[in-house]
């Protein structure tokens, strides 16, 4: 019995040892084609950096290309320089190829029986997508609060912030319903939850903007449908004298 | 006419008042080579604008006189009957410009274009309210320019103490700092051109016009004759009246032009880098006594105070903690002792222009973000004004403000990362 005991334990030892040695030179393969390439890539930027800086590439675009077109490059380059932007992006672009360089050949080191790179791969491939949504997921969300509340204080709304926070978090939840459901983490529950979630924060926006928005939405009404005659008493006549004598409002300023 | 000018390069010289009929001002022959370019607009200001040149250049012979050209308005049907003084030249529409309230791109290349075609030497670009404008005060923009050693006439309105208050808070204060040129109203819609300014400009506005979504761009003639070394004079025209734009267009407006100006002082920061003497001011007419009372500021007062409470954490991405000590303090002064210092001011319009070229935040949201604090100078100018300081005084002082503090603008430009307290 304990023989059985110990040579079933000695061999799960031995099969879990061998997966081991079986994955480290896979590992070893991945590790070095993302190093080269890294490398690689530091050494391409590095020399294209050179060149554009002694060619005057930045110079040269803005010259040659029209004002827009320059200005939409500037957009997105860091430090306003277009030589930069395509360094970064041979640096990158070589990590990246490092990357897919050393996953195939970790696949390669496995044999055709095995499955764990036929788990491994889509799952580290959907890590990427998902990491890719949660950059992209934040930055919109904060673009876009920015916005939302940049225009709702020149709008004059007192619950500028609030709706910036709900553009937020409808972002946000958006973002992190997509992310799980991407990695197929909670099945269905990130469904029912997303949906309960993004539903609360829509309604709960609607009636602060609507409960906000009531003396607003009153006076449109009232200016907009007919009215009914009032004969002026003696106070009203004050009154409207008084607000004859009130200065115009800010509109009656001449900005241009 | 152009003995009077005593024009100097750069700065800004006013011509007396225009008084008396055309007839008085000059030899109408001397217009002979004027092109006036109509800006877009809608066909019965076109027909009230014609009307209004064909009695400004009366008594000219309409075969080597005026060429007048209407883009995107056929007027040759009935130039010869209605408007004998004027030959017209129906020409392609340049783009409507934004609102039809500046000239853009568009103008400036096709007015040029038109110039090439007919010959002529100098061009008078005409915007939408020209016809407010007496014959003798286009004569004199006409004529300026025509005489050949001036390369750029603009208009000196006469209008309201509480009109064109985004040219006194920031237009006229900038240009006149930075580029040493004095026009009080750089963004004018109506200008004289002289042919090489017109090439000039019409250069600069090709790129813009050559890019799809850009043809309405707007192009600053002052601070391109600044910087070519260009005479620039300003002719006084008397009563001027321009549309306003809806109030809720204000902020649309506001980052329109001055995202343009920022722009523009960001391309020709080699220029205005260099130190310059600074010319001391002419004396300007100053602006017509208002008969309507201040406006009430209490509303700006209200969308400054809310923008305090709501938008302190993007200020502090583009302003230095000694401006936002000064934000808070406006923020909690009541409203009959609200005032913002000019220093404040200036320091708030340098430190949007630096946040604006090294791109601290999304350019719309930075000038989003500046339409409130904008509107606190308003406020703060109205209540000065109306405690009995003269208008134009305070918009003087201001322009000198920002020439004292133009040292600090420079010194953040080449180094933006020392520290700023």
């Amino acid at each position: 019995m304990g023989q059985q005991i110990h040579f079933a334990l000695s061999q799960s030892a031995h099969r879990v040892l061998f997966k081991l040695a079986s994955i480290l030179p896979g590992l070893l393969a991945l590790l070095a084609a993302v190093l080269l390439l890294t490398l690689v890539g530091a050494l391409l930027a590095a020399l294209l950096s050179r060149i554009l800086i002694a060619i005057k590439f930045d110079e040269r675009l803005s010259r040659s290309h029209t004002v827009a077109s320059m200005t939409n490059i500037q957009d997105w380059s860091p430090s306003h320089s277009p030589a930069v932007l395509l360094t970064r992006a041979t640096f990158w672009g070589c990590f990246v190829l490092g990357v897919i360089i050393g996953i195939l050949s970790f696949d390669a080191a496995y044999s055709g029986s095995s499955h764990i790179s036929m788990l491994l791969l889509p799952y580290v491939t959907h890590l990427v997508g998902a990491t890719l949504l949660l950059i992209a997921g934040n930055l919109i969300a904060r673009f876009l609060s920015r916005s939302v509340l940049i225009g709702a204080v020149n709008a004059k709304f007192q619950y500028a912030r609030l709706l910036s926070l709900g553009v937020k978090w409808l972002v946000l939840v958006l973002t992190t319903a997509m992310i799980l459901d991407h990695l197929e983490i909670g099945g269905t529950i990130v469904d029912l939850a997303f949906g309960i979630l993004f539903g609360g924060i829509v309604l709960a926006l609607a009636l602060a903007v609507g409960l906000g928005s009531r003396d607003l939405v009153s006076r449109s009404i009232e200016n907009s449908g007919p009215r009914p005659v009032e004969w002026p008493t003696s106070k009203d006549a004050t009154s409207h004298h008084q607000e004859d004598k009130k200065a115009p409002s800010v509109e009656s300023l001449h900005h241009f | 006419m152009t003995t009077d000018l005593n024009s100097s390069n750069v700065g800004t010289t006013l011509h007396p008042e225009p008084h008396g009929s055309p007839a008085t001002l000059g030899n109408p022959a001397s217009l002979e080579g004027l092109l006036v370019w109509l800006s877009p607009r809608s066909s019965e200001s076109f027909a009230l604008t014609l009307s209004h040149l064909n009695q400004t250049f009366e008594g000219q012979d309409p075969g080597q006189g005026v060429f007048v050209a209407t883009p995107g308005y056929d007027a040759a049907a009935i130039a010869a009957d209605s408007f004998p003084n004027l030959q017209t030249l129906p020409v392609p529409a340049s783009s409507l410009s934004i609102a039809n309230r500046f000239i853009t791109a568009a103008d400036y290349v096709y007015a040029f274009q038109a110039m090439q075609d007919h010959g002529a030497k100098a061009c008078l670009i005409l915007g939408a309210e020209s016809d407010s404008l007496s014959p003798a005060s286009l004569l004199k923009l006409g004529v300026a320019v025509l005489a050949g050693n001036v390369d750029l006439a603009v208009p000196y309105y006469q209008i309201g103490s509480h009109q064109g208050l985004v040219n006194s808070a920031i237009l006229y204060p900038l240009t006149r700092t930075l580029f040493g040129a004095f026009p009080r109203f750089p963004l004018s819609v109506d200008l004289g051109l002289s042919y090489r300014m017109a090439e000039r400009l019409a250069l600069r506005a090709r790129p813009a016009l050559a890019s799809l979504g850009s043809e309405d761009a707007i192009v600053w003639p002052v601070t391109e004759a600044a910087i070519n070394n260009f005479t620039i004079v300003e002719v006084p025209t008397g009563l001027y009246s321009s549309p306003q734009p809806p109030p809720t267009d204000l902020n649309a407006l506001l980052a329109v032009v001055l995202g343009s100006l920022f722009s523009d002082i960001d391309a020709k920061a080699t220029y205005w880098q260099r130190v310059r003497p600074l010319q001391p001011a002419k004396a300007v007419p100053a602006a017509i006594a208002s008969t309507v009372p201040w406006p009430d500021v209490q509303p700006m007062l209200d969308a400054f105070r809310l923008a305090y409470t709501n938008l302190s954490g993007i200020w502090s991405l583009v302003l230095p903690p000694n401006s936002l000590v000064g934000l808070k303090h406006l923020s909690l002064m009541p409203a009959e002792r609200f005032h913002m210092s000019d220093a404040l001011w200036v320091r708030i319009v340098y430190d949007f222009i630096l946040a604006y070229r090294q791109r601290t935040l999304n350019r719309g949201h930075l000038l989003g973000a500046l339409t409130p604090l904008y509107l606190a100078w308003v406020a703060s100018h109205i209540r000065l004004s109306d405690s009995g300081e003269p208008p134009e005084k305070h918009i003087q002082n201001l322009a000198a403000a920002f020439e004292n503090d133009k040292a600090y603008l420079v010194s953040r430009w080449r180094w933006p990362d020392r520290f700023n307290p």
